[in-house]
């Protein structure tokens, strides 16, 4: 064992020793490896600088993987891996270029004699213990993100769709966009009752322009809401109906008729200012 | 132990505001309270405020539908105020509509509401 | 990861300190007021289930920790006459005792897990969880 742990370590002094020496060139090998990739263009579009920049720090990574501690590496891998995320590379493209990466160094060693028929499957197998964990925490690096940024983007989502808007005093409307599941449904009667609360709407009119699809489940949560709306002291309408979603609301015999519904946004105000005894007038100019 | 729920009158009104969280006991004597009151005074028209209530379960919620009938049938209305969004959203969620029940956001709104169906 | 407290169910009392307790725990483990209002009335239609059929019981908080969610497990147990139709029971309006029959279909609405164990002539218990989004 003792032996076996010496030999890796001088293998490894030797690959890192190769790469210091050989940076450039591996560099540019690798570049040219990378270009010919015929289904990820991100090289062939990125500035030379800027690709020379990455590229180096690419290589950098590679080797501290060989040199550092195991805690610095991984912050490393942390940084890098955000970095190639926002340059818009794929999963793919990356593992790609770690094999490539230990490809150009691997056929170097050979070409250099430091590889050679005796020692070849110590090196091979200390290769895959240099590339193997690298690719790993990678793909680790990459869901995180990935998983981050859709947990983000469902956030952003709910808080797009749901907020209630003042019109007049007493009026407000809330627009719906987008498809309705049960927790944007929750989300959306929760705003909707402390908004009427907030504002001390008489009238809210909820507005489905924007909703693809009413359904049975949709109906349900609307209804709710509605019905929600009616305990806290308020009226609510529903404007906004499309001539197609009429017609699957009456198909699937949903029954709305307590609702007061109207077609544009526009009759549903002026009802709504009827109901707290207002209208809009024109004014005669003088 | 038990509190008793105050009754208040103005003009032809009672109000009555539940300020602490009820239970069964102080609900049922509530329910005895009012219509007694009710008797004495033939108000024509109640508010009951909830602004302070944070929970109502299906036992409360059938003493309160059970008081409006109640009063509706001694020939008086009533109205519910201040109604909390998180109270409305459980209601819904246990399925209890309080279908026939007038609502407003607040005690003054609920006052003109009674105002205004009581002239009609 | 668990933290449980229980409440014994004797008395009319007791559903209101079931609830408080609920309440308690659902606002420590940082649920908003309408979970909260969810959370205390399940407890408080599960507490006066027990109090009303069964005679006495017990309601158990639990806190819950899942893949790094937090959640709430409400326990309500008792050794009365059981549910015989647990299927009847779980129709909105069914009641055999006058009352709007809303509250073990309501529970269930209310929370994101539930579950009912009952024997006729041994007891019933009920399993009610929330998690923290
Ligand atoms: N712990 C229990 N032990 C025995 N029977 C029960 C228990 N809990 C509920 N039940 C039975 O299930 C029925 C339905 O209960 P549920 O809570 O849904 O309605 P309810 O208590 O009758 O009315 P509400 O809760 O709306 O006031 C009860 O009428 C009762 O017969
Ligand atoms: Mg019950």
């Amino acid at each position: 064992m003792e032996i076996q742990g010496g030999l890796r370590q001088k293998m490894n002094k030797q690959m890192a020793g190769y790469i210091q020496e050989n940076n450039t060139e591996i560099i540019t090998k690798w570049q040219e490896l990378m270009k010919n990739e015929k289904n990820d263009r991100s090289f062939q579009v990125m500035p030379t600088d800027l690709m020379n920049q990455t590229s180096k720090e690419f290589a950098d990574l590679m080797l501290s993987n060989l040199l550092e501690s195991h805690q610095a590496y991984e912050t490393r891998l942390n940084d890098f891996a955000e970095k190639v995320v926002r340059l818009g590379w794929s999963m793919t493209f990356v593992t790609k270029a770690i094999d490539h990466f230990s490809e150009v160094v691997f056929e170097g060693m050979e070409d250099a004699g430091l590889i050679t028929q005796e020692n070849f499957r110590g090196f091979f197998k200390e290769f895959n213990n240099w590339i193997i964990p690298i690719r790993d925490s990678t793909v680790a690096a990459y869901s995180k993100t990935w998983e981050r940024t859709v947990s983000l983007q469902k956030i952003a989502l709910q808080e797009l769709s749901a907020s209630l808007i003042p019109v007049f005093e007493k009026v407000s409307v809330m627009p719906l966009v987008g498809t309705i599941d049960t927790e944007r449904a929750r989300l959306i009667m929760e705003n909707l009752l402390e908004g009427v609360v907030k504002h001390r709407a008489e009238v809210v009119l909820l507005d489905i322009t924007g909703v693809p699809v009413v359904d049975t489940m949709v109906a349900h949560h609307i209804i709710q809401a509605a019905d929600a709306v009616r305990l806290v002291g308020a009226k609510c309408m529903l404007v906004g109906i499309r001539p197609e979603i009429a017609q699957t609301i009456v198909t699937l015999g949903i029954n709305l008729n307590e609702f007061t519904t109207t077609s544009t946004l526009q009759r549903g105000v002026e009802q709504a200012l009827a109901w707290t005894n207002r209208k809009i007038v024109e004014v005669d100019e003088q | 132990m038990n509190f008793r729920i105050p009754i208040l009158k103005l003009r032809d009104t009672l109000i009555v505001s539940i300020q602490w969280e009820l239970d069964d006991q102080t609900a049922i004597q509530f329910q005895e309270d009012l219509l007694n009151k009710l008797h004495e005074t033939s108000a024509r028209g109640v508010v009951i405020d909830l602004t302070s209530v944070d929970f109502i379960d299906s036992f409360i919620a059938k003493v309160l539908g059970d008081v409006i009938s109640m009063s509706s049938l001694m020939g008086a209305r009533v109205v519910i105020t201040g109604i909390q969004p998180a109270v409305a959203i459980t209601l819904i969620e246990l399925g209890i509509r309080l279908e026939d029940v007038m609502t407003a956001l607040d005690l003054e709104n609920g006052l003109d509401k009674l105002q205004l169906e009581l002239e009609a | 990861m668990s933290n449980q407290s229980s409440v014994e169910i004797l008395t009319e009392w007791d559903i209101v300190a079931a609830r408080q307790l609920g309440r308690n725990v659902a606002k420590e483990l940082g649920f908003g007021t309408v979970d909260q209002a969810r959370i205390t009335t399940a407890i408080s239609e599960l507490a006066r289930n027990i109090y009303l059929y069964a005679g006495q019981g017990r309601i158990e908080i639990q806190q819950l920790m899942e893949n790094g969610i937090k959640g709430i497990l409400i326990i309500a147990a008792d050794q009365g006459p059981g549910i015989p139709d647990i299927r009847k029971v779980m129709e909105d309006g069914f009641s055999t005792s006058g009352g709007l029959g809303a509250g073990l279909p309501g529970v269930k609405r209310l929370m994101d897990e539930f579950k009912i164990e009952t024997i006729p002539g041994e007891g019933t218990d009920i399993r009610a969880t929330k998690w923290l989004r």
